[in-house]
């Protein structure tokens, strides 16, 4: 009986921190005296103005950010031009999953370092153009999961989210009633066990 | 790159979304070095920055990029702990109050320690409801029947109804009883409903 | 059925304050309707504890008459799976409401010290507060233990960003009058004036952001479906 909750990252979300552990590219614009160690190519003690290093989203927002930014974001390859173009073409026909896991979180954060709005408008326009075919995945594949394999993981939770929805609608058509069921955890609990016991074999 | 070990712990959360592994105490321990590391190098650095400045850059570009990686260690190391407590708390209603001594081992002192005070609290305020209290963890679904048949999925021993009756509940048998009376066996596992 | 459970129920719309008697079947559908609103609202709201006494007095009651029933009796049966879906239905609302309580409970915290020193009416029960005040220590303790390794961490964080329901979070509606310019509210900072509104004719249906309506839900103007 989990709440119904919408998208809404909090300060303990785990797909926000795995989202803003993705790297961008960006530059250095001050020295950073005793960092040399966070480039990996160069010994120096300290890291130099003109670096360009590739750097989690949770340092770069940081450190983007303020009167004095330290760093110039750029923008990750899959929101750059070439490959916004491709969405833009049939957003449908691309495995978002290997352009990032967390294709739209990711967006949302370097959008911003995009001050022409490009990233913003493609966000919207994958998101709306994947929707519907999403939408179509989830109330008809039957079981198959490969369906799930070209979607991010925004879309996969929507994806399981509507099919279960799905599932439960259809069951509740056709009996009209819903059985009492072991809770999750103990089902989970049970299965791992049997897999120990299957284990020791 | 800092906060690596911080993102292996939340991670360990992502791959383990229904089921609580062991609490990782050497990993949290490591995190918390690395946060206590960063910061004391701040603080030193903090009281000498007036000396170094000149020509390679100024300390507070590092004291920066140090506390940024304060942040992220420390909702990292949160992050664990709040998703475990969530889950630990999924557990309370699901299990019950005394939970299979497996999953137990798996929990910190600190966890055992939260769970028995969510228990109380729970408890207490269960009783508080109405004039005689109410159980919330039973009549999860709406009733559609007052007896239903179910299934033994375990030898599970002698099991009194509130009638007094005594029934011999053996692996595979088959019941007919009250809806309300074999509830909370089914959510546990010992029972499996049959439509 | 439990005559001061009753007499605490006060109409908000009975014009002069009266006291009014409601049927067994009015306390079940003013439960109801609490109950499908607490489902469908992202944040917590106003607690319904006079109704929920006052039905659980009905349980009580019934369940006593049961007795009485030799077992045998037909009637029995029916009555006994009644007085069951009754206490589904309180126990789904209190437990929503805890799942709530549990998961917003520095927000909900605040807001109920706000409500408090503007000295409006709180949203949380009694035993309600007091379990929420419990959990958020038993949490803020195991979140000390954690941190207390080294001294003066900076921990504004997690206290400053307490998680939130999502105000602007969708939700099928059902008008139970006529409400007139309602403001959309479509997640931009519109001046006054440029927003764009709606009217609700009674009965009508409306799929709209919640923080559009959250006052009237807790106005009673509206409920959820």
């Amino acid at each position: 009986m989990p709440l119904p909750s919408s998208y809404s990252p909090n300060y303990f979300s785990i797909d926000d921190i795995l989202a803003t552990q993705e790297r961008t590219p960006c530059k250095f614009l001050l020295n950073v005296p005793k960092m040399g160690q966070l480039n990996p190519s160069a010994a120096e003690r300290d890291l130099k103005a003109g670096t360009s290093l590739e750097l989690p989203l949770w340092l770069v927002i940081e450190m983007s950010a303020g009167r004095q930014p330290i760093i110039t974001p750029e923008l990750p390859k899959v929101f750059r031009e070439s490959y916004r173009e491709i969405l833009k073409a049939d957003a449908c026909a691309v495995d978002l999953h290997k352009y990032s896991l967390h294709f739209y979180e990711v967006g949302s954060y370097v959008k911003h370092f995009d001050r022409r709005g490009d990233v913003h408008e493609i966000l919207l326009h994958t998101f709306k153009t994947r929707y519907r075919q999403l939408m179509d995945l989830a109330d008809n594949s039957v079981s198959d999961p490969s369906v799930q394999h070209s979607l991010d993981t925004l879309e996969k939770r929507i994806f399981v989210a509507s099919h279960s929805a799905r599932t439960k609608l259809n069951s509740w058509l056709i009996k009209s009633g819903s059985p009492l069921e072991a809770a999750e955890l103990v089902v989970n609990h049970k299965k791992r066990k049997r897999v120990d016991v299957d284990d020791m074999k | 790159m800092y906060g690596e070990k911080a993102y292996a712990l939340v991670k360990e959360c992502a791959n383990h979304e229904n089921s609580l592994p062991p609490y990782n105490a050497s990993l949290v321990q490591e995190v918390s070095n690395e946060i206590r590391t960063l910061v004391e190098e701040n603080q030193e650095d903090a009281q000498t920055s007036t000396e170094e400045t000149s020509d390679s850059g100024s300390v507070v570009s590092t004291i920066r990029l140090r506390h940024a990686a304060v942040k992220r260690n420390l909702r990292c190391l949160m992050a664990y702990h709040y998703n475990r407590l969530r889950l630990l708390r999924k557990m309370r209603w699901e299990f019950g109050s005394i939970l299979p001594a497996d999953i137990k081992s798996n929990l910190s002192p600190a966890e055992i320690e939260w769970f028995a005070k969510y228990s109380r609290s729970l408890a207490s305020y269960m009783r508080s409801v109405g004039d005689d209290g109410l159980n919330l963890a039973v009549d999860l679904k709406p009733p559609k029947s007052l007896y239903i048949e179910v299934k033994c999925t375990v030898d599970y021993g002698r099991y009194e109804l509130n009638d007094g009756t005594v029934l011999l509940l053996k692996k595979d048998s088959r019941h007919y009883l009250p809806r309300s009376e074999c509830e909370e066996l089914v959510r546990q596992g010992v029972f499996e409903h049959i439509l | 059925m439990d005559e001061a459970a009753i007499e605490e129920l006060e109409l908000s719309d009975a014009e002069s304050f009266e006291e009014v008697q409601l049927t067994a079947a009015q306390v079940i559908e003013m439960m109801e309707e609490a109950w499908v609103n607490e489902k469908f609202a992202p944040e917590i709201l106003p607690h319904k504890m006079e109704v929920v006494d006052c039905l659980l007095g009905q349980i009580a009651y019934m369940e006593e008459n049961l007795q009485s029933l030799p077992s045998t009796d037909f009637k029995k049966s029916i009555h006994q799976l009644e007085v069951d879906r009754l206490r589904f239905l309180v126990s789904s609302y209190l437990r929503t409401r805890l799942e709530k309580i549990e998961t917003y409970v520095t927000h909900i915290l605040k807001q109920e010290q706000q409500r408090h020193e503007s000295k409006e009416d709180l949203y949380l029960s009694k035993q309600e507060l007091k379990f929420a005040k419990e959990i958020a220590e038993a949490l803020k303790q195991n979140f000390d233990g954690l941190v207390s390794f080294y001294p003066g961490l900076p921990l504004e964080e997690w206290v400053s960003q307490p998680v939130q329901p999502n105000m602007h979070s969708f939700v099928f509606l059902k008008s139970k009058k006529d409400v007139n310019e309602v403001v959309i509210d479509d997640g931009s900072i519109a001046t006054e004036g440029e927003s764009d509104l709606v009217d609700f004719r009674e009965g009508a249906q409306i799929l709209i952001a919640y923080s559009s309506v959250a006052g009237l839900l807790k106005k009673g103007d509206v409920k959820l479906i």
